[in-house]
């Protein structure tokens, strides 16, 4: 069934995107992230213009984390204090990310810095996860004890100053890496039109040594309302969220997440990364692969004024 | 349906002005629209118009046909559009070059008679933008495009914009239903921008213009997509904050829904 579209200005076949949102839905319950760095570059394959892509995925992560936040709310398994320093810094990197969007689309660059991003940072982040989920399982099969948390344990970030206590994640550490996280992920979560869970669990496990038990829950409250401002952002700056393609990806998206939460308390954490890890490296792949081998068509056009804009 | 009639009666009626003021070249061709007006809906996938009309010397009765052509033009508002080029740098497919054109129109279609090189000179056709190749695309004057390049990025704009099906030109689509009375339609894609849109009409003897005619046709979203995209070009900070709602709402009925246990 065709459905046209009013913000993105096409028709799309509404059953496709309703099973690609019920599809990364469900790897996003999973997996305890947003989904939007398998959900954008799906759209933007499937000729959804990129800025719409984007600016949509933002919304629909808004729907996809408050599903998941729900459940882990329930389990009490949130540090709201540590959630709302991130989310501070959140607010604004994704302000600034949204004035660089805009920048970057009209020198025709915003294409490139996205793959050029995704590449990276996917790249960057699934590589480590690899070798460390690999390692546990290495660990775990030979019988080693877990080392996932050594209280005792110091890096450089514990001697920052500023300190604040967390007490639900038995933390004393100093606001600048939590702001400066939150900051970073924001601005890259509206640039690449992502949530950014999967850089964030990984920083607040490793860099602040937040316990695994609440990674997951405080990361999904941080990103909700980060992409909450990203979506409010992006409606008032690109004027591209698409309410109709949002609400498709939503519903598939929340269908999805509830079976994929529930199938992740039946996996190992380790087993879980591994699989996220390869992921992220598949897709981080994929743009490596568009931007070395030469495009289908050197050309491409872009409305910059006028009817359609 | 109904409006179909009525254009056609105009048609007939505009043919007995034009038989009786047969000097008056002006009168030589009348044209209508099967509708002036497109509305996009939730369950637009494209559609098409048809013109048809009157050409009181098209074709008379000593059988000299040839010597009079039709083009029909139907053009959507202008944009400016920047065409790019990519190329490799440091490894990288990166874009490079790249050059705007100004005021080019949004949907351009032309359907005609006979091959477009055949119904008038060059300079005609591209006095009145009849032709793909005839189009003006003026381009701006800051540009890092080599002149020698710059047919390159015209007949890639022109492509890219014919693979999209906004671009079009229908030569011989014209059809006669009798001598003087011809049809063609127009297929308006999926993706046509909304706005106003022109229909002009040429009528030429031996390559001489003698008569033109020109419709508007409005092309507009209307219902739950007009309010949807005024909500959004208007009031952006309430449809950001409405699109937040409806999704915190949505994912938070899931979760209820969803509840074990």
């Amino acid at each position: 069934m065709q459905l046209y579209l009013p913000i993105a200005e096409i028709p799309v076949n509404i059953f496709v995107i309703f099973a690609m949102g019920g599809a990364v839905g469900f790897l996003s319950g999973l997996f305890g992230i947003g989904g939007g760095f398998l959900l954008t570059p799906l759209l933007i394959f499937s000729g959804i213009p990129p800025a719409v892509s984007v600016a949509t995925v933002t919304t629909q992560v808004v729907a996809s984390s408050a599903s998941a936040v729900v459940t882990y709310w329930r389990r009490k398994a949130i540090d709201l204090k540590l959630a709302s320093i991130l989310l501070a810094g959140g607010v604004f990197g994704s302000l600034i990310g949204v004035i660089l969007f805009d920048v970057l689309q009209s020198v025709g660059q915003l294409d490139l810095v996205i793959s050029l991003s995704y590449v990276t940072f996917l790249g960057a982040i699934g590589g480590l996860m690899l070798v460390e989920s690999v390692r546990a399982i290495r660990r775990r099969k030979s019988g080693a004890a877990p080392s996932a948390r050594k209280p005792g344990q110091h890096n450089w970030i514990h001697g920052l100053p500023l300190k604040v206590r967390f007490r639900q994640s038995k933390l004393y550490v100093s606001v600048i890496p939590v702001v400066g996280l939150g900051a970073i992920i924001g601005f890259l979560g509206t640039i690449l039109g992502i949530g950014g869970g999967f850089m964030m669990v990984p920083a607040l496990i490793y860099l602040l040594r937040v316990p695994t038990n609440i990674v997951i829950g405080t990361s999904l409250f941080q990103i909700l309302f980060t992409m909450a401002a990203a979506t409010i952002f992006h409606a008032m700056g690109t004027k591209t969220v698409d309410i109709v393609l949002a609400m498709t990806l939503m519903i598939g998206g929340v269908i999805g997440a509830q079976f994929g939460a529930r199938m992740g308390q039946n996996l190992r954490g380790d087993q879980l990364r591994l699989l996220l890890a390869l992921l992220v490296l598949g897709v981080g792949l994929r743009f490596a692969v568009d931007l070395l081998l030469i495009p289908d068509d050197l050309y491409s056009i872009a409305i910059r004024k006028g009817a359609g804009v | 349906m109904i409006r179909f009639l009525l254009a056609f009666l105009f048609v007939l009626t505009g043919l007995s002005f034009g038989l009786a003021q047969e000097e008056d070249h002006s009168k030589d061709l009348v044209t209508a629209l099967s509708s002036d007006m497109v509305s996009i809906q939730s369950n637009f996938t494209g559609t098409e118009i048809v013109i048809f009309g009157q050409a009181s010397h098209i074709r008379d009765s000593s059988g000299e046909a040839d010597d009079f052509q039709l083009a029909i033009v139907v053009e959507g508002p202008p944009q400016d559009i920047t065409t790019r080029r990519k190329g490799r740098f440091l490894g990288v497919w990166v874009n490079r070059e790249a050059e705007r054109f100004r005021n080019v129109p949004s949907f351009y279609a032309v359907a005609s008679t006979a091959d477009i090189g055949e119904i008038a000179h060059r300079n005609v056709l591209d006095e009145y933008s009849i032709g793909l190749n005839h189009i003006n695309l003026a381009v701006s004057g800051v540009s890092n495009v080599a002149l020698s390049d710059r047919d390159d990025f015209r007949r890639a704009f022109v492509r890219l914009r014919e693979e999209t099906g906004l671009y079009s030109e229908r030569e011989t689509s014209i059809e006669f239903l009798t001598d003087t009375m011809f049809r063609t339609k127009i297929p308006l894609p999926a993706n046509i921008p909304v706005g106003d849109y022109t229909v002009k009409s040429y009528l030429f003897n031996q390559g001489e213009l003698v008569s033109e005619t020109q419709q508007t046709l409005a092309v507009a979203k209307i219902g739950f997509e007009q309010v949807t995209f005024e909500l959004a070009q208007n009031y952006p900070l309430v449809y950001g904050v409405l699109a937040v709602i409806l999704a915190i709402f949505t994912g938070w009925l899931a979760g209820v829904i969803f509840k074990k246990d």
